[in-house]
């Protein structure tokens, strides 16, 4: 997984440097650096960067095949389940955010991610999912008077 | 006595009913954020910077210090309690403060930890008295190629301080150089990187970065490694206990302890990119070596709370030095307050105290009188806070989602900055699994514009020759104190990495 994320890395740092050599000038026409001139060190740096990692991954890969220890895999407990699903949670309620606006999509997301995460305790979670979406509104929108997320789809009540 | 006129005009700033109420609110605050793990004042920062928003710029740097500052108190309660640092600045505190509270000491420990806190911290905001004015004399007659320099001082003893990831970290710097370049290029009006977005125009903003990488990311990771599932399983009784005050002996015994543990930790605070870890460690290192029984700590020696404890919020007061005097953040959680000083137009740097008398002098005052509301409440709001920690991670975790998504609205009222949040959280999960450095990113894109604006400028200047930093006095004395701290740090991080194998 680190390899690839690494390779993931190198791809946005090979994107990100063809831009900077392609559609940004290295100097102005007045002979001052131009707009491509940071962006042309910090991508090539990434890239660079990126590949003497990636070679360290590699060997350090060929390492744990002969029978050493990965230091990024030594976490006993290690949840990808339950962090794919706190992800899915967010990126759920950021979606419900933008439909149904600030306090009604916080208590459907506090419902449903108590519901998964903390099972059993039903009066618990309903009272959780109910108070701090509305503690949080009254903190945010009449204390602090900020912006809450307006509704696209205005539900009747 | 200028300095002293300068206190008491900032103390009269300071002591108004509103801006005592900010200071309070944000070191209660502060302390919440410190007692829940894996939080620290980066992510609390980030986190509430936008609630600040509406407010007098006096009072929300007031309440963004306090917050900072604070975090460091409430780190410690689970470091004693529960054997988990609040945050890494209060790792040593449990080598020596879970062993007291097994002891039957927690009460004890707890004040002490206070008391140390409040010394360091007292300590270090006088030392920021009497030094920052000088730094601010010094620093005037910097200009871009000093700035320039600066910058890459304080990126690049950063990334030393991270150790055996230097390469990683690196690349996390240099992510962040990336994404500061996006938006409209200031000098050629050029679109870089915006793919015809009208919201990528004005850049990506930092507040929505910071709370996906230090606030997401690390709840990610929490989950990741199975901390909802844990619960706040031994969690050690305190309130059973027949004493709470510490002896007379405890205060008398450690009373050197934190005069050397405010000094050491203020000097290293100083030093970009040193912070208050490496100062808990180094302080814990030296308290042990100075010690008649060095075989005690480890055990619930006294000494060995207060030293780590002293330094740490010395050091967190030592950052402002070069924050408020130079524009120069040295952690993640200074960027996020030179965030916030940019966002309400003030620059910190040389002409800061000169030109905003009220404010750096009303934000000095500030911290003398939230140490003292801090040591009040740390003492007496205790058993608040361990009821916060006794709320289950599974139940605490999504609460945080929430106000991460809606303070990440808050600022623009953009969607599309939430999505980015989101991003950034998945982003900063992988780099915390990893290995990078969130906080050298971070770092990164605050100071990335400051320091290409800097480098053209100092192009322009010399007409494309580098020798201009040779020619510059300043810039020769910068270059020669970074290539000092880039040879001292490496072993300073041993010392500390050395305390850390030896105290866990």
């Amino acid at each position: 997984m680190r390899i690839v994320f690494l390779i993931v890395l190198l791809c946005g740092a090979i994107f990100y440097t063809y831009i900077a050599f392609s559609d940004l000038n290295f100097m102005t026409r007045t002979g001052r650096l131009g707009p491509g001139f940071f962006p042309r060190l910090v991508g090539l740096g990434i890239v660079v960067m990126t590949l003497w990692a990636i070679v360290d991954a590699l060997r350090d890969r060929r390492v744990i095949g002969a029978g050493g220890t990965d230091p990024y895999d030594m976490t006993p407990d290690a949840r990808w389940r339950d962090f794919a699903l706190l992800v899915a949670l967010v990126l759920g309620y950021a979606i419900l955010i933008r439909l149904f606006g600030g306090w009604i999509s916080t208590v459907v997301y506090l419902g449903t991610a108590l519901y998964l995460l903390n099972p059993g305790r039903h009066l618990q979670n309903a009272l959780v999912a109910l108070i701090f979406p509305t503690t949080v509104y009254l903190l945010f929108d009449r204390v602090l008077n900020a912006n809450m997320p307006p509704a696209l789809i205005n539900l009747p009540f | 006595m200028d300095i002293f006129s300068d206190l008491v005009m900032g103390l009269s700033i300071a002591i108004t009913p509103i801006n005592m109420l900010y200071l309070l609110a944000g070191a209660m605050v502060g302390m919440i954020v410190g007692v829940i793990p894996g939080f620290g004042p980066s992510a609390g920062l980030a986190i509430l910077l936008p609630l600040t928003f509406g407010m007098d710029p006096v009072g929300a740097i007031m309440m963004l210090a306090a917050i900072y500052y604070g975090s460091m108190y409430g780190g410690t309660i689970t470091s004693i309690l529960l054997n988990t640092p609040g945050e890494s600045a209060t790792v040593a505190s449990t080598f020596d403060g879970y062993p007291l509270a097994k002891n039957g000491r927690a009460g004890p420990a707890l004040v002490m930890q206070a008391v140390a806190s409040f010394v360091g911290g007292t300590v270090g905001v006088i030392l920021i008295t009497i030094l920052a004015p000088m730094f601010s004399q010094v620093s005037r007659s910097f200009g871009p190629p000093e700035y320039f320099l600066l910058a890459m001082m304080g990126m690049l003893t950063l990334i030393v301080m991270i150790g055996s990831n230097w390469k990683l970290g690196i690349i996390s710097a240099l992510i962040g150089f990336a994404l500061g370049t996006v938006g409209v290029d200031l000098e050629t009006g050029q679109s870089r990187y915006t793919f015809g977005s009208a919201e990528l125009i004005g850049g990506i903003y930092f507040i929505p970065i910071a709370i996906g990488l230090f606030g997401l990311g690390e709840l990610f990771y929490a989950f990741y490694s199975g901390m909802h599932r844990t619960g706040s399983g031994g969690l050690v009784q305190y309130d059973k206990e027949s004493r709470f005050w510490p002896t007379a002996q405890d205060f008398i015994s450690t009373r050197w302890t934190m005069v050397r543990g405010s000094i050491l930790g203020f000097v290293v605070g100083v030093i970009p990119g040193a912070g208050a870890t490496i100062a808990s460690l180094m302080a814990y290192s030296t308290e042990r070596s100075l010690s008649k029984t060095p075989e005690n700590f480890g055990k619930g020696e006294m000494a060995g709370l207060v030293a780590p404890e002293t330094a740490n919020n010395a050091a967190s007061s030592g950052a402002m030095i070069p924050l408020l005097t130079l524009g120069i953040p040295g952690s993640a959680s200074t960027a996020v307050l030179l965030a916030a000083f940019l966002l309400w137009g003030l620059r910190p740097g040389p002409l800061f105290m000169s030109q905003n008398p009220e404010l750096a002098w009303g934000l000095i005052a500030s911290m003398y009188l939230g140490n003292m509301v801090l040591l009040a409440i740390s003492v007496f709001a205790i058993p608040l806070f361990v009821q916060i920690i006794k709320v289950p991670y599974r139940i605490l975790g999504p609460c945080i989602v929430v106000i991460c998504a809606l303070g990440t609205f808050t600022v623009h009222a953009s969607f599309i900055e939430m999505w980015l949040m989101v991003a950034a959280g998945v982003i900063g999960f992988f780099m915390r699994l990893y290995g990078f450095s969130p906080a050298a990113l971070v770092l990164a894109l605050v100071l990335g514009p400051l320091a290409e604006e800097a480098l053209r400028q100092t192009m322009t200047i010399s007409r494309g020759s580098f020798g201009i930093f040779l020619d510059r006095p300043a810039s020769v004395w910068i270059i020669v104190v970074t290539i000092a701290l880039l040879l001292i740090l490496p072993l300073i991080g041993r010392i500390g990495a050395k305390a850390k194998a030896s105290g866990a």
